[in-house]
């Protein structure tokens, strides 16, 4: 009997994805006085399909680059906070949602399980 | 998905903001401190920070043990090297470092004085060359990028906890 469904497998690519990014974010973060630091981000949309696109079970490592369009600092540091902060909040939320529908995913596996009584 | 990663590099900024914070203090405290156990006045200090890690997020899983070169304190007070009492510990890859702390090497402020028991012969007296401006404004980073890491904290334990509500 099949416990997982196509979305949780899904889903759990999605949550490695968001924790992937939230740690990108935390090391911009911690790197906001360091000179000569690159802002380290990676394309979430263009990652998640490449990570649907694979089987359940291989792990993708995920390739930060730099990220574009932030202006330097005299000492070569192009972290924003804005930037992180809002990158820090929506990553949070996104995380949470993942983990929200997760949830309902297995709670209708549970209720079929429960459903003769 | 290694969620407490993430928290490591977060306490790797804290700690190495703490340090800027406390070679601030030390560098205040000692603005007019005119001689010091090696003889010449206090020179001020600032922190070298750098991304720990070699390559930072794509680097290696294990813990790089980013083990701080020496600093290059003179003269310090021994209440004041409390600092390298934080060193030591190795800092999560991805996070930052305090690769050194390095002694000023300007020339003194010299002031006339020949009263002063710190006098040289021609009646000048050393002080450190320390603006109270820029350390405050220094510390003012510090702070703001510390509140900024410790956020990050908070929101790193808001996942965790909710990842947790996955066994309810």
């Amino acid at each position: 009997m099949q416990v997982t469904t196509a979305t949780s497998d899904a889903l759990q690519k999605y949550l490695d994805l968001t924790s992937d990014q939230m740690k990108l974010t935390a090391e911009n973060m911690a790197n906001v006085d360091t000179p000569g630091y690159r802002t380290q981000g990676i394309d979430f949309a263009h990652e998640f399909s490449q990570a649907l696109g694979t089987s359940a079970s291989t792990e993708t490592t995920v390739k930060p680059s730099d990220v574009g369009g932030l202006t330097a600092r005299p000492d070569g540091n192009n972290v924003s906070m804005d930037r992180e902060g809002m990158q820090l909040a929506k990553t949070q939320l996104e995380f949470r949602a993942g983990v929200s529908l997760l949830r309902s995913q297995f709670t209708r596996v549970m209720d079929a399980i429960h459903a003769d009584k | 998905m290694n969620l407490f990663g993430m928290m490591d590099i977060s306490a790797s900024a804290l700690q190495a903001e703490r340090v800027r914070a406390e070679v601030v203090a030390a560098n205040m405290a000692n603005a007019e401190t005119t001689r010091t156990a090696d003889g010449g006045p206090y020179r001020r200090q600032h922190v070298v920070f750098q991304t720990a890690g070699g390559d930072g997020f794509a680097s290696s899983l294990l813990a790089n043990s980013g083990s701080f070169s020496g600093s290059a304190m003179s003269g310090a007070e021994a209440s004041e090297s409390g600092l390298s009492s934080g060193f030591g510990s190795p800092a999560a890859s991805g996070g930052v470092e305090v690769a050194a702390v390095l002694s000023d090497r300007s020339a003194p402020l010299e002031r006339y004085d020949p009263q002063h028991p710190d006098a040289g012969p021609d009646g000048y007296v050393a002080y450190p060359d320390i603006n109270p401006l820029t350390e405050m404004v220094d510390l003012m980073g510090a702070t703001r990028s510390y509140g900024l890491n410790a956020t990050a904290v908070q929101a790193e334990k808001n996942m965790v906890t909710s990842s947790l509500e996955i066994l309810k």
